[in-house]
């Protein structure tokens, strides 16, 4: 049935009184009824809706003219933008954490998504069935509903030009994040800048995060965050006597039996018997689908014969050697296998207080049955976070900031325990190990007291990658695969 | 003490400007309808203005705080 232009104005006509009297009058209503007051985000939301029903009113005063419908599509496409950006700052929270009050058990930011894309659809389906008529310059006289559309439009806008005078201030104020509720009373009233901070325009704001480099850290011991550390003297070097297929990125011990785990390659997995010299069993992890696995950088025992690996993102993989694993069961998890290992757990880790920060290193406490990570500095997120997850759930059970024990200090005031890049950690004794690929320096954590016990610095050491503890000493891995033997510090 | 803005060029780009200038376009629409070219323009103006203002409120992140 094609749509005739005067029918299409009168179609417009109800779909500005509704947009004007629905969502954008509601909006006010619930502000005076209810001392509801927008966001800024939520302001420029309802501002759109408010310009796609100016839209109407020129396509009902002037007719359907191209670059009204073009600004009107425009709009809907930046409307449904916004609602999914803004929604997205709520999507990470607990349940019953959204923002403001629920209008029918959903929130305005998601009203505002469904109202606009509502919009597209119905600009969509009026172009569908408009009749094919080249518009005609000049001045239509609205009908009785275009003629209330434009005056409802008109009280409607200005009393939300009253409630942005009273919630957001005259110029040069502008809307809030965190606004409070709507009061008449002008003693009230916060009129802030707070949203001019930060002055720029970024892609990713705080989630722009690099991916951590340690090869690029200042290996010298001397230029580090702690002054005067005692030195710790390498006792000698061994080699890993079979070739990687790859630089190694990480090293774990078995206490009870003396293999060694090591992930290299990107996402190699080998295991290693005691002497370092023979493969028992080797796997390319498929770092790829259900979980990203981009590139392994810790490796742990967790007891029995379970092993942990863990990449910079803090995603992990648990595996398990067997007689003979299921090829077509173990297809999706390896690129190759030995025919001898399975998978037997993909997850992520989630931190708290090391959020927005990569790992690269991987500790099992046997003791508290907790695997340790510890977070590495980034531009935006300049802190050392030690997490702990429960090897039962791998929920993270608790996370902390060591604090400096006594008789150590910092080299200067703006140094810190976050300019350390851990690249390998081991657990013993109720302590964990933790050794810097910058300053080349080995940090003692009491785990009990959350204190950074002693520190070292290691001459020699070229960016680490991986540590393990073998009865008295501390293995030191490089990415050449040299290991570093060290006395391990009784203090 | 009130802290000043450290974006001088979007000082006058806020929300009850805004709606002002909405309501001169659709007064000009509604009762002058002649002043179309005029009308249109305060119209794009306040939609550039709208979304500058989403942009300024966004902290300056463009897109969401999740993973691409």
């Amino acid at each position: 049935m094609p749509l005739s232009e005067d029918r299409l104005r009168a179609i417009l006509a109800w779909v500005v009184i509704v947009l004007a009297g629905g969502p954008v009058a509601g909006a006010v209503l619930l502000g005076v009824l209810h001392g509801d007051s927008p966001c800024i985000l939520c302001w420029a939301e309802r501002t759109s809706m408010v310009l796609i029903a100016l839209a109407g009113l020129f396509v009902i005063r002037y007719g359907p003219r191209p670059r009204y419908l073009g600004m009107a599509i425009l709009l809907g496409a930046w409307g449904v933008f916004m609602a999914l950006r803004h929604s997205a700052l709520h999507l990470a929270r607990d349940v019953g954490q959204g923002f403001s009050a629920p209008i029918l058990g959903v929130h305005t930011y998601i009203w505002a998504w469904v109202i606009h894309a509502t919009v597209l659809a119905v600009i969509g389906l009026l172009l569908l069935f408009l009749r094919e008529v080249a518009p005609a310059d000049g001045v239509r006289t609205p009908s009785r509903a275009g003629r209330f559309a434009m005056g409802l439009f008109v009280v409607v806008v200005g009393a939300n030009a009253l409630q942005a005078f009273a919630s957001t201030g005259p110029p040069p104020f502008i809307g809030q994040g965190d606004p409070v509720r709507l009061s008449l009373d002008p003693r009230h009233w916060v009129w802030s800048f707070e949203e001019l901070q930060p002055p720029y325009i970024s892609l990713r704001g705080s989630w722009t995060i690099p991916v951590p480099n340690p090869t690029a850290a200042d290996p010298d011991p001397a230029h580090g965050p702690l002054a005067g550390l005692p030195t710790l003297a390498v006792s000698r070097w061994e080699r890993i006597g079979t070739p990687l297929n790859g630089a190694l990125s990480g090293l774990a011990r078995d206490s009870a039996s003396g293999r060694f785990l090591l992930v290299a390659d990107r996402y190699g997995v080998y295991l290693l018997d005691s002497t370092l010299a023979r493969v028992l069993h080797h796997v390319v992890m498929d770092p790829g689908f259900s979980v990203d696995l981009w590139p392994l950088t810790g490796a742990a025992f967790l007891g029995g014969d379970t092993l942990a690996v863990t990449s910079t993102n803090k995603s992990w993989a648990l595996l398990e050697p067997v007689p003979r694993a299921d090829p077509a069961a173990e297809w999706r998890h390896f690129l190759s296998t030995d025919g001898q290992v399975s998978e037997v757990g993909l997850g992520r880790f989630q931190t708290v207080r090391a959020h927005l920060m990569y790992a690269l290193s991987l500790a099992f406490d046997p003791s508290a049955q907790q695997l340790i990570t510890v977070s590495v500095p980034n531009p935006r997120h300049h802190q050392l976070v030690v997490s702990r997850f429960a090897r039962a759930d791998m929920v993270l059970s608790s996370e902390f900031e060591p604090r400096l024990g006594p008789g150590l200090e910092l080299a200067g005031p703006n140094r810190g325990l976050a300019d350390y890049v851990v690249t390998g950690a081991a657990v013993a004794d109720g302590r964990l190990y933790a050794i810097s690929a910058a300053y080349s320096t080995l940090l003692v954590v009491d785990l009990q007291d959350r204190t950074v016990r002693a520190a070292y610095a290691v001459p020699g050491l070229l960016h680490p990658v991986g540590l393990a503890t073998r009865g008295s000493e501390l293995l030191v891995a490089q990415a050449d695969g040299r290991i570093a033997m060290l006395e391990r510090p009784r203090r | 003490m009130r802290e000043k803005p450290r974006l001088r060029s979007i000082v006058g780009a806020m929300e009850f400007l805004n709606f002002l200038l909405i309501l001169w376009a659709a007064w000009l629409v509604w009762r002058r309808p002649e002043r179309e070219r005029l009308a249109f323009r305060l119209f794009v103006v306040s939609c550039l203005l709208m979304a500058l203002l989403f942009l300024v409120g966004t902290h300056g992140s463009l897109v969401p705080g999740v993973n691409l």
